[in-house]
């Protein structure tokens, strides 16, 4: 917490003519040497922002170079990711990977995937839900289930994300299980699952399948339901949200994920300082206190299980895609 | 700069016309009716039909009376003479020098050459203008790199806080 | 009772007053730069609520956004440049005025009225939160397309040329706005196989452009205007009162307006500003004035633009949805510090919301004197030579592009819309009006293509539901109206001939 008044000073002092305290060491020595930049793909406030943040507080703490987080937004995460890749693999800009790196490509919107990188850890994931809203007529999942199924194409209408995303993606792996049509249900693109909860609770859209910490707040004003969660297990966070497997028998699971990477050809030695770095951040209290308090799954893997975690993960989004009609190469 | 509103209202029908057709060319989205080509089909539409209505002079008779702005002896405009209309683009030349030379040079340096040249061009006194050069750029520095978080780039010259 | 004593002693703890003026200044050095918009300061002050108490770090967020939002009015009246977008839309009025040597009531306006918008806000989220939300909630994506189609129309009533080049000059920004990857079909469009479009434009870049950069280019082929008569910087506060008492309909209109906009999610204090100061001149018994440095406008739009600050945090606050850019960073900080929204806040901690309430007054309080002494301090670089103070603004814009995604390409951008801006604005087609474009373009792209989506291609449930049918009626009667003034204009000479 000495951190905490010199920053803090220094943010409101600055402009008074407070010198600030830390100057960057010239000299080459122990890795981090220097300030490191962490870039985070999506925007200030969202959950990869809030989790880049927390996770390069922690990594200041371990490694005590300052870890700055930039918000390289736009392009549904293209940029903040073309900028991870091209940076100079020094160790001195790292940046957080979602799982939109291993489903942009099979769009063709980038020639990047998690192969362009130098993993490190991964953090977090969090499975979809399925959220009605409290007026609907279905109380369980099996329910909707049935109503789905029993109705023509195109009547009932889903959001959650933009054409194409993660929840886009969950819905028609969950539609494709029960052996219906990918686009038997609508998708409604939204700019997030804020707006799509919103939709929700205005009566526009059927159900949303954005993950339970996303849907929680309308859901705990008592706007909408969540009827299942597309996990292997439930969230601790959420205990009453059955799965799919203990309600309908479907062994369907997918998720968002969140990890560390450098860009392609980070010396092995950097890269194992930050991911043991990054190890103990995960194991840390603040951590498992700031993602429980958010409602974010954590899952821990190192360097080489995350690359193994990506693989499998690029392979089984691209099947999904190309199964869903929504890939293009 | 100032032009007809023949040419602009042409150069919009254009643009419109051709925004139409980019947007239709536009891939559809499997599974949805409506895609990504309505939205700029519909802009581009409406754009070609005001820049045809501006080449007809309709609703002009709303604008106030054009009058020709007096042109400026100081400093580039006058050193340029006749081209003197051409000093209007040292400002966005200066921001393409900012992109091309602040990774290199760094920032303080950059920030000294765009301060020197601009206010040169404005017709300040050169000892104004080094005076300016000299003290803005640290300033500058400072608010954005320590107060904002920017990562401004170091470059040859790194700034000494 | 208790729970409001609790709430003061909350509030009155050290780090949280130290929090309160510190960020208050923050606010309005960001809300004053070319390019820095209130949702950057906001942004850039989340790290520093990491280390903050709970209502601390909520109180940075509140005074800083509340602060910038005021202060991006500064640059825009002394040297026409719009410190955020939320100003961009009387920027010109208020530049007139201050060429009418009245630079003091044009900012004594734009601070008095902020505050008590701010305050108005304030009271209408202690009173009225779960009736507000109620109505946020009961919009779908078709209120919101009729509301911002109704948005778009304000481009016609602001600028003061023709209104068919202030349509082609929103249409231009649409197009803008169509570039980039961020449309309902995740599509790439119009980016030329550039990496940096596929993030699309954002509207900062676009405005720095605009106003900023061409206005520096116009200082490069003009000479420098006469210098404003020296005196001494008149009070900052007379005559406020007057026009307390003389426009106190638009003040309370814009209010309204403001906590109405704000209260929506998606639609900020941007909107907010400009749908005031085009309803300002619909209504005004002297719309004539407008345009030439008439302050009603600036009474109306900085009400309403602070106003809906305050009331875009009710959605927030109950629900979790974000009423703006600026709410979203903070409903972060919220979970963040165990403060989760929901109806749940304002029962088990209602101190920590009375708190929030305390803290939303007390800002709109302090801004006043604060306000006062930035006003005087920025009123200086109009005694400033041009040749000082130009090369700086052009540092400025290059650093604030930069700085909006830590990318150079919004560097190149603001060169070009510095182009764009110089030529249009030669030629008589309204900036204002293209920045309307740009910020506008996603949100009525958004929730066409998605209604279409839902209805399945059918246009009657755009007129169905009741509150989309109210929209409907008002978009639609505001088309037809400039149409039959024009009509009219014409029957009349003819008449006199016969």
């Amino acid at each position: 917490m000495i951190q905490f008044t010199r920053r803090g000073a220094l943010a409101a002092g600055a402009l008074a003519g407070i010198a600030p305290l830390a100057r960057p060491a010239l000299g080459q020595g122990r890795y981090p040497s220097r300030p490191v930049t962490v870039i985070c793909p999506w925007g200030a406030g969202g959950g990869t922002d809030a989790t880049a943040r927390i996770v390069a507080n922690l990594l200041e703490k371990e490694l005590g170079q300052p870890f700055n987080v930039v918000n390289r937004t736009g392009g549904s995460g293209v940029v903040g990711h073309s900028a991870i890749a091209q940076a100079a693999p020094d160790g001195h800009t790292i940046g957080m990977l979602t799982v939109e790196i291993a489903m942009m490509h099979w769009q063709g919107l980038t020639e990047l995937k998690p192969t362009s990188y130098t993993p490190l850890a991964l953090m977090n994931e969090d499975p979809p839900g399925v959220q009605v809203n409290v007026n609907s007529p279905y109380r369980d999942i099996k329910s909707l289930a049935d109503a789905i199924k029993a109705s023509p194409a195109g009547r009932f209408k889903a959001s959650g994300t933009g054409q194409g995303g993660i929840w886009h993606l969950a819905l028609a792996g969950w539609l494709l299980a029960m052996g219906l049509r990918a686009d038997h249900v609508r998708w409604v693109p939204s700019n997030g699952a804020a707006p799509a909860m919103q939709d929700l609770a205005a009566g526009g859209v059927d159900l949303v399948t954005c993950s339970v910490p996303e849907a929680r707040a309308i859901i705990e004003a008592g706007r909408a339901r969540s009827l299942a969660v597309m996990a292997a297990q439930r969230n601790p966070q959420f205990p009453d949200v059955p799965t799919l497997k203990e309600s309908l028998g479907i062994d369907y699971n997918t998720g968002a994920w969140r990890g560390m990477a450098g860009p392609a050809n980070l010396p092995p030695e950097i890269a194992r300082t930050l991911t043991t770095a990054l190890q103990k951040v995960y194991d840390g209290r603040e951590y498992k206190e700031f993602m429980a308090s958010r409602g974010f799954g954590v899952v821990w893997a190192d360097a080489a299980g995350f690359a193994a975690f990506m693989e499998r993960s690029d392979a089984s989004l691209g099947a999904a895609m190309r199964a869903a009609g929504l890939a293009r190469t | 700069m100032h032009l007809s509103d023949r040419i602009t209202g042409g150069f919009l029908v254009l643009l419109g016309a051709l925004a139409f057709w980019g947007g239709s060319r536009l891939p559809a989205v499997p599974g949805q009716d409506v895609g990504p080509a309505v939205f700029p089909m519909v802009v581009g539409g409406g754009l070609a039909l005001c820049g045809a209505l501006i080449v007809l002079g309709i609703g002009h008779s709303f604008e106030d009376e054009e009058t020709e702005p007096v042109e400026a002896h100081e400093g580039l405009a006058r050193w340029l003479g006749a081209w003197r209309a051409l000093a209007a683009f040292v400002p966005p030349a200066l921001l393409l020098f900012y992109v091309l030379a602040s990774e290199a040079l760094g920032f303080l340096p950059t920030a000294f050459v765009m301060v020197a040249v601009a206010a040169l061009s404005l017709g300040a006194s050169p000892r104004l203008a080094l005076a300016m050069a000299v003290a803005a750029p640290p300033v500058v520095h400072l608010v954005f790199y320590k107060l904002l978080r920017v990562p401004l780039p170091a470059g040859i010259l790194p700034a000494p806080w | 009772m208790t729970a409001f004593l609790e709430a003061m002693r909350l509030v009155a703890a050290p780090d949280v007053l130290i929090a309160i003026m510190a960020s208050a200044v923050y606010g309005l050095v960001v809300g004053s730069l070319p390019g820095l918009s209130a949702t950057m300061a906001t942004a850039l002050l989340v790290p520093v609520t990491f280390y903050l108490s709970p209502i601390a770090a909520v109180a940075t967020i509140i005074t800083a956004s509340a602060m910038a939002i005021f202060s991006g009015d500064i640059p825009g009246a002394l040297m026409r440049i719009p410190g955020t977008p939320a100003s961009a839309a009387y920027t010109d009025e208020a530049y007139a005025m201050t060429r009418k040597g009245q630079a003091e009531l044009a900012l004594g306006a734009g601070l008095w009225f902020s505050a008590i918008g701010g305050i108005v806000g304030t009271l209408s989220l202690v009173l009225m939160a779960p009736a507000l939300a109620e109505m946020a909630l009961s919009f779908s994506t078709f209120e919101y397309f009729w509301l911002a189609f109704l948005g778009l129309m304000c481009a016609t009533l602001v600028a003061r040329s023709s209104p068919i080049k202030a349509i082609a000059a929103m249409l231009l920004g649409l197009l803008f706005a169509c570039i980039g990857i961020e449309n309902p079909g995740g599509v790439p469009r119009f980016t030329l196989g550039i990496t940096d479009l596929l993030g699309g434009i954002e509207p900062i870049p676009a405005l720095v452009g605009v106003f900023a950069v061409s206005e520096v280019m116009r200082a490069m082929t003009t000479p420098e205007p006469p210098p404003l008569p020296r005196r001494r910087f008149g009070s900052i506060l007379a005559g406020q009162w007057a026009l307390t008492k003389k426009y106190q309909w638009p003040m309370w209109r814009g209010n309204i307006v403001g906590i109405i906009i704000g209260v929506l999610p998606g639609a900020g204090a941007d909107m907010a500003a400009w749908v005031s100061y085009a309803t300002a001149k619909r209504f005004s018994k002297e719309p004539e004035k407008f345009g030439t440095g008439h302050p009603e406008g600036l009474v109306e739009a900085g009400a309403s633009n602070n106003a809906s600050l305050a009331s875009g945090w009710v959605p927030s606050l109950l629900f979790g949805i974000p009423g703006d850019t600026i709410t979203a960073i903070a409903i972060g900080v919220l979970y963040m510090k165990g403060l989760n929204p929901g109806p749940t806040l304002f029962t088990e901690r209602a101190s920590s919301m009375y708190a929030l309430y305390i803290i939303f007054v007390l800002a709109n309080i302090i801004m006043i004197p604060l306000g006062i002494v930035m006003i005087r301090a920025a009123s200086l670089v109009l005694r400033a030579p041009r040749s000082a103070v130009m090369p700086v603004i052009v540092l400025l814009c290059a650093v604030g592009a930069f700085a909006t995604g830590n990318n150079l390409f919004s560097v190149l951008l603001v060169g070009l819309f510095g182009i764009v801006g110089f030529v249009m604005e030669r030629n008589g087609y309204p900036v204002a009006a293209l920045v309307l474009g740009i910020v506008m373009g996603t949100m009525v792209e958004q929730n066409f293509v998605t209604s279409l989506i839902k209805s399945d291609g059918d246009v009657l449930p755009f007129f169905e539901r009741p509150v989309s049918s109210v929209l409907a009626a008002m978009t639609i009667a505001a088309l037809l109206w400039p149409a039959a003034v024009w009509a009219i204009r014409r029957l009349r000479p003819a008449e006199a001939a016969r």
